[in-house]
């Protein structure tokens, strides 16, 4: 099987109507997929209905074939699936390590895996390493973001989502997210990312899902997509594309 | 019996006008009332005192407690403009709720303390013989309820219960259409305070003496149920949960002929668990209580 | 005024436990439970069956108390809350002042109105530097220190004490980190009951036990919680020593009766002008 996450017909929303409305999203095996959109077409709603924050009211989500829509959010991520939210994505009152801690601490991995793990960690994120005892909420906003994304990490996950990485990040920052989605992906990662900073993200990117009103206009490779001046025509349904 | 049925009756229509007072703050203006057990004794005791000691008439006294209640009450919301938790709006009203019945309690020299005061007088008391004044009661206490509906059901009808309704939805909203949502709370606190204190009239004229003990939590529990029970926001169900509640209640007085071997105590204790039990059991099993809850879109 | 402050004291530390208690299921559950006046109640006379009927000294009666309330509310939370708990915080605090009703009832259909006390044997009050201290509050200071280092050290270096402190910072992110809610539910009910337990007994200790006493400090610990900051532990310890000390030094220019006036006050004052108290942070409620 090529794919390893797959939504197949999904509706989700927050009171009455729906905000997706019937999506089909594949992501390959390995592979880096950058969900792109205008706001409000749904691109956070459809991460979160994937990571189980919210029902899905019709469709199916699978995992290496297998049906995810019953699962809690925990049981989700225990079952290989990591996400790291827009805010809100570290625990403030936390410090930096009771954070990582805490991500792994309730996965059921073993003791000596854990040090596999941290070393791993550390080895990416070496900016964090100096910061241990501070708490969360203390941190700049990218090192927040760095240190959301490591707690993502921490267990090894098989399908890494990240709704807007790059998010109010400074370039420096903005440039080290992407090259370290790119390192986590060639440890085997596959990813499925929701962007704003279209152009930088599909640089990193295999393949591109293009989100509008609710449902999936088009699905390019990435380095098309890049090569289009306007990116507008996309998002209004023009599927010349493929 | 009959007397007793009429009594009973007398009983649901104060208790029907101070859940409908809840009913206004909570439901319709989005404020909880925790110490409505407060303000309740509040307007028992002014309208008692304004009597007693004041020597007003009755209608007067009413009139004067009301006006007490509602600018108590404005003054809390007032005060407490910057709380927009509902929870801890909840909290800051149950506080000032005891505040007053510590008062209640403490300051013998205007409320007697804990000995009460006795000897209310009742509208007309001497008036009208005694054989006939509980069917007399019972005839007002019905007209201050239909009256109370009507005005509250004006109030909800008309361009102020309009904003009302905005400003509970959504309070940003409301305020950057310039509408001053400080002045609508204070004036949903007031008004439901006026009634509130009207019931407490009413309490007073029922029992004729009034003392800190009539005043326990259990008044609270007696409200929130009614309103609860009642349903969300229409006020007819207000009354229909206030029926229902006493009710429940003074059927439960029946049990000492059931059970006799249980003391008093221990059967007071029983009608109490009873209404604890029954207050959770509605809030689990009849939830159309209050839609806003659930933060979807309510239709008036 | 050196004894009324030692007094103070005493009240704090009493209650710093059921302060620890609200603070927690506050941060876990995100609602005020009104109950936890009655569940010390129910615990102190639980102690006191064992204790004054069956003859049990009182540290066992009140372990035993302990962890019987701590299963007891456990039950109580999946029959009472659990139903409730998509439904807000008004419906919860609702329920709760109901169930307070409830569990302050049983023990009055237990053991009626008369007051009673545990059976400890008497020892004489001692003076040290013009303060006069009894074997109660003896006993009252050691067991609670021992509580709240017992507290400390899970919420800091245990995983589910870690866990708490994470539902109560973002719950929503806690289930995307792996973290099952209802299994930190429960643990946080059955470390609250334990908590209320022995809050309950001391407080039996202190005064007598009657159905009301635990209701009667529900002011002044919901007080010393809010003080602190609803969610911080740490602020819950702050917060009761410091609602107990200025409570009791308040009688010397208040009448006693409006004790209950310093607390109150507290309350309405704090969250008023500073919601989160003294160390809590605004909480995110999904």
């Amino acid at each position: 099987m090529t794919e390893i996450l797959r939504a197949a017909g999904l509706h989700a929303g927050y009171g009455t109507g729906d905000i997706l409305k019937g999506v089909d999203a594949e992501l390959g095996r390995g592979r880096i997929v950058t969900i792109i959109g205008p706001n409000g077409s749904g691109k956070s709603t459809l991460i979160k209905t994937l990571a189980g924050l919210l029902p899905a009211r019709q469709g199916e989500i699978e995992l290496e074939g297998k049906r995810l829509n019953d699962l809690s959010p925990p049981k989700r991520v225990r079952a290989g699936i990591a996400y790291v939210p827009q805010e809100y994505n570290v625990f403030r009152n936390l410090t930096v390590l009771e954070n990582l801690k805490i991500a792994r601490e309730f996965m059921g991995a073993g003791r000596s895996q854990e040090r596999v793990l941290d070393d791993e960690v550390a080895g990416l994120f070496p900016e964090l390493s100096e910061h241990h005892k501070t708490q969360a909420g203390n941190l700049s906003g990218g090192q927040r973001q760095m240190l959301a994304f490591a707690c993502a990490l921490t267990v090894r996950p098989k399908v890494l989502m990240l709704d807007e990485p790059s998010a109010g990040l400074s370039p420096k920052y903005m440039g080290d997210v992407f090259d370290k989605v790119r390192r986590v992906n060639a440890m085997g990662v596959s990813i499925l990312l929701v962007e704003q900073n279209a152009r930088e993200a599909l640089r990193i990117s295999h393949t591109c899902i293009v989100l509008a009103g609710g449902r999936v206009r088009a699905v390019a490779p990435a380095n098309e997509v890049l090569g289009m001046k306007d990116l507008n025509s996309l998002y209004l349904g023009d599927a010349t594309l493929h | 019996m009959t007397s007793y049925l009429v009594l009973l009756g007398i009983l649901v229509c104060f208790s029907a006008i101070l859940a409908l007072a809840l009913n206004f703050q909570w439901g319709l203006g989005g404020m909880v009332n925790f110490g409505l057990t407060g303000f309740y004794a509040l307007g028992a005791y002014a309208s008692a005192l304004f009597m007693l000691k004041g020597g007003a008439n009755s209608f007067f006294a009413v009139v004067g407690a009301m006006a007490v209640v509602a600018a108590v009450c404005g003054l809390v919301a007032f005060i407490t403009l910057r709380v927009t938790e509902e929870d801890y709006f909840a909290i800051v009203t149950l506080g000032v709720g005891e505040m007053l019945r510590l008062v209640a309690l403490n300051e013998d020299w205007l409320t007697k303390g804990a000995l009460g005061l006795t000897g209310v007088p009742r509208p007309f008391g001497d008036r009208i013989a005694p054989e006939y004044y509980q069917y007399f009661l019972l005839a007002l206490a019905i007209a201050l309820l239909l009256a109370t509906l009507w005005f509250l059901n004006a109030v909800a009808r008309s361009p102020f219960g309009r904003l009302m309704r905005a400003v509970r939805e959504d309070d940003v909203v409301a305020a950057t259409l310039g509408k001053n949502v400080l002045w609508v709370r204070v004036r949903i606190f007031a008004i439901g305070g006026g009634i509130i204190g009207l019931a407490g009239s009413m309490h007073g004229f029922y029992y004729q003496y009034i003392d800190p003990t009539q005043f326990s939590n259990i008044v609270l529990a007696y409200g929130f149920m009614a309103v609860i029970a009642g349903g969300r926001g229409a006020h007819g169900g207000a009354i229909f949960g206030a029926a229902a509640v006493m009710a429940l209640l003074e059927g439960s007085r029946f049990l000492k002929d059931l059970v006799p071997a249980l003391d008093s105590d221990q059967l007071a204790a029983i009608r109490i668990i009873i209404i604890g039990v029954g207050l959770i059991a509605l809030l689990i099993y009849r939830p159309q209580g209050f839609l806003r809850e659930y933060r979807l879109k309510v239709s008036p | 005024m050196l004894q009324t402050t030692f007094n103070g004291i005493i009240t704090g530390v009493i209650m710093t436990l059921p302060a620890l208690a609200v603070t927690l299921l506050f941060g876990v559950l995100k609602f005020p439970n009104f109950a936890v006046g009655a569940m010390m109640t129910v615990a102190a006379y639980m102690a006191f069956a064992l204790n004054a009927q069956l003859g049990w000294p009182l540290l066992p009666a009140t372990a035993a108390a302990a962890v019987a309330m701590g299963v007891l509310c456990i039950g109580i939370d999946q029959v009472t809350f659990k139903p409730l708990r998509e439904r807000g915080g008004i419906t919860l605090m609702v329920a709760s002042l109901g169930l307070g009703f409830i569990l302050e009832n049983i023990a009055r259909f237990a053991y009626g109105n008369s007051a009673r006390s545990f059976a400890i044997e008497l020892a004489r009050p001692f003076r040290f530097a013009d303060v006069r201290m009894n074997q109660e509050q003896m006993i009252t200071l050691g067991v609670s220190t021992a509580a709240m280092v017992a507290m400390w050290l899970l919420l800091t270096r245990s995983p589910m004490g870690r866990a708490m402190r994470a539902v109560a910072d973002n719950p929503s992110l806690a289930l995307v980190r792996g973290i099952e809610s209802p299994r930190v539910i429960r643990w946080t009910w059955f470390i609250a009951g334990m908590l209320l337990a022995v809050g309950g007994v001391l407080i039996g200790m202190d005064r007598a036990l009657e159905p009301p006493m635990g209701s009667n400090y529900l002011i002044s610990v919901f007080a010393a919680a809010i003080l602190g900051g609803l969610g911080s532990p740490l602020g819950a310890f702050v917060g009761a020593l410091v609602i107990g000390v200025v409570s009791e030094l308040s009688t010397l220019v208040v009448p006693p009766n409006y004790r209950i006036g310093v607390p109150l006050c507290a309350i309405a004052v704090i969250l008023i002008f500073r919601p989160q108290g003294l160390f809590g942070s605004p909480y995110i409620r999904k």
